[in-house]
């Protein structure tokens, strides 16, 4: 149960040596579009980027004990919401974008009123059951979601400023590019502060024991139902952004499948970090997936999920995942600290 | 009425009646001893004066007011706060870090103030780690605040327990079993620190499988056998009265 405690910042260590090489990779990815405006490249990174997104809800959700198989029914509500205003009810895309993240949030609200009464395991088979049911409801709701036929969603009218053109979502990749780097930000900055303050700790409580938490004067309810809500919230923003960039949803598009990949790259990222490992994780997963998916062969990117899984469990045990190997390598291989372990103690 | 007071109350697990029309009173300021054999209901009282058990039948009153059906944390909140007899850390954490979970009351400021880490927050977070430093010190565990909290001795590990009960700022303190696996050297060691803890103003119920634990700290004595309350009293009257013997004992067979 370490990894609830040990909190790995990425920014945390003194030295400037591992910022310095945080701010150029962010620096790199940032002006990568300079570089290349490769669509392939560039394609892989959006939809990584998004996963990320979808990981770091599990994480927080997983923070107060609860183990959540439903990440992919908020991205497949987010992404509903959006298209189903955007096409069925021609509203523009950007309230309609700002909407979706809300509804996604109310869903989880009024479901976790209702099932974090249970916890546990209940939890866990009623989120996936809610993934099967936003599948079936896509399906069968032909006025408003043309069943399995889908909704195939435009751009966003491009931006421009004083006539001068600053972002046109027709032409490359590149504007859906800078907007899912500030939907990251802005869910790694807020789950960033979320880890660090109050809120954190008392997440903590919460999952490690339940029993005296509660006893402590912590309302159990009140703060799964937060964790549950903002993980929605910000699910929800990614399917949107996610089904505006395909530019198309189908209730294939999300299933049982993604919630556990979401459930993959977060464990493999480590959840030890509620921002760098599921950031770690959704792009080399996501990034491996792909590359495995042009090999033409039909489960096989489920199996290496699934052995990197077992891997990274085996050699990483205390859940602290890929992240880990980044502290480890700048403590022990480049500073070459001592850790002191308090963990066995003399009576 | 009493300061916290248990009004014919009965508790049934199926057909067990764990507590059977128990009546009890606690008045405030005193250490009251709750004694019996395993099986007895010591337990499932606390359990239910603190809100994880709702009674089958009757009523509980702290302050005059009605506390019964509501949720644990509510209760806490009113200043009735418990130990657990085990499980009573969050593993892996420090000791402060521990006392930090629990200070939840002691957390004024709304959760944004943290999440923004504001002027009011600090001074806050402040003050309630100033209040955890000085339980801490209450209960001698000064030493040990940076070290794993599971890694400490069994007997540290009860005694984090009471401080993080302490952290809640109770009016009342159910103390569940707090000496078991101790020897007495141990033991003694503990109850020192509950009279320490009453000298505050604190109304403790302890509840104690170990008599000769109850005889230096308890003011008062009830001892339950079967759910029922069969002796309340002075600790010495209570440690002689024939049903309590015989509770304990078993009669003699002629």
């Amino acid at each position: 149960m370490m990894q609830f405690f040990k909190t790995i910042h990425l920014m945390d260590y003194k030295n400037i040596v591992p910022k310095l090489v945080i701010g150029l990779v962010v620096a790199a990815i940032v002006l990568l579009p300079v570089v290349t405006k490769d669509v392939v490249i560039l394609s892989m990174l959006i939809f990584s980027g998004l996963w990320a997104v979808a990981a770091m809800g599990f994480t927080l959700v997983l923070r107060t004990g609860q183990f959540s198989l439903g990440q992919s029914a908020f991205m497949a509500i987010g992404g509903y919401t959006c298209a189903i205003l955007t096409v069925q009810m021609d509203f523009p895309f950007w309230p309609s974008f700002l909407l979706s993240g809300i509804i996604s949030g109310l869903v989880a609200f009024l479901l976790g009123v209702v099932v974090l009464r249970v916890g546990g395991i209940y939890f866990s088979i009623i989120t996936l059951a809610l993934g099967e049911i936003v599948r079936i409801i896509a399906l069968n709701w032909e006025s408003v979601t043309r069943g399995s036929r889908g909704l195939v969603t435009s751009s966003p009218l491009p931006i421009s400023i004083f006539g001068w053109e600053l972002a046109n979502f027709d032409a490359s990749p590149v504007p859906y590019f800078y907007f899912m780097l500030c939907l990251v930000a802005i869910t790694g900055v807020v789950f960033w502060r979320i880890g660090d303050s109050r809120l954190g700790q008392i997440f903590a409580g919460v999952a490690l024991n339940p029993e005296l938490a509660e006893h402590q004067g912590i309302h159990l309810m009140k703060y799964r139902i937060i964790a549950f809500t903002i993980a929605g919230v910000f699910t929800g923003y990614a399917g949107a952004l996610y089904t505006h960039f395909l530019t198309v949803i189908t209730p294939m598009v999300f299933g049982l499948w993604q919630s556990i990949q979401a459930m993959i790259m977060s464990i493999v990222g480590g959840i030890s970090s509620l921002v760098g490992g599921p950031i770690i994780g959704g792009v080399l997963l996501y990034g491996l997936g792909d590359r495995l998916s042009r090999l033409q062969t039909p489960g096989l990117s489920q199996m290496v999920f699934g052995a990197t899984v077992v891997l990274v469990l085996i050699c990483l045990p205390k859940g602290t995942g890929l992240v880990e190997l980044w502290d480890k390598f700048w403590k022990k291989v480049v500073w070459r600290e001592v850790e002191y372990e308090h963990d066995e103690m003399e009576d | 009425m009493s300061y916290l007071e248990l009004q014919n109350v009965s508790k049934h697990f199926g057909r067990l009646a764990a507590l059977d029309q128990l009546d009890l009173k606690v008045e405030k300021g005193e250490i009251l001893g709750i004694v019996g054999p395993n099986g007895s209901g010591k337990t499932t009282l606390i359990n239910l004066i603190s809100g994880y058990f709702k009674p089958t039948k009757g009523q509980v009153f702290f302050e005059n007011k009605r506390i019964c059906c509501q949720r644990p944390d509510q209760i806490t909140k009113k200043g009735i706060v418990r130990t657990f007899q085990s499980n009573v850390l969050f593993p892996g954490g420090t000791v402060v870090e521990n006392l930090l979970i629990s200070s939840h009351l002691n957390y004024n400021t709304r959760s944004w103030h943290s999440f923004f880490n504001t002027k009011k927050w600090k001074e806050d977070n402040e003050q309630a780690v100033g209040r955890a430093i000085e339980l801490v010190n209450l209960l001698d565990l000064l030493n040990d605040i940076f070290l794993q909290a599971d890694g400490l001795s069994h007997g540290y590990q009860r005694l984090l327990g009471i401080a993080m009960a302490l952290t809640a700022n109770p009016h009342v303190l159910l103390l569940d079993e707090p000496t078991t696996g101790m020897n007495h050297e141990e033991a003694m060691f503990v109850v020192d620190k509950i009279k320490k803890i009453n000298e505050q103003g604190v109304t403790i119920i302890l509840i104690e499988h170990n008599m000769k634990v109850l005889l230096g700290v308890a003011t008062r004595v009830a001892c339950l056998s079967f759910g029922t309350k069969i002796a309340d009293g002075m600790p010495e009257d209570v440690m002689n009265h024939p049903e309590v013997v015989e509770a304990y004992l078993g009669t003699e067979v002629v």
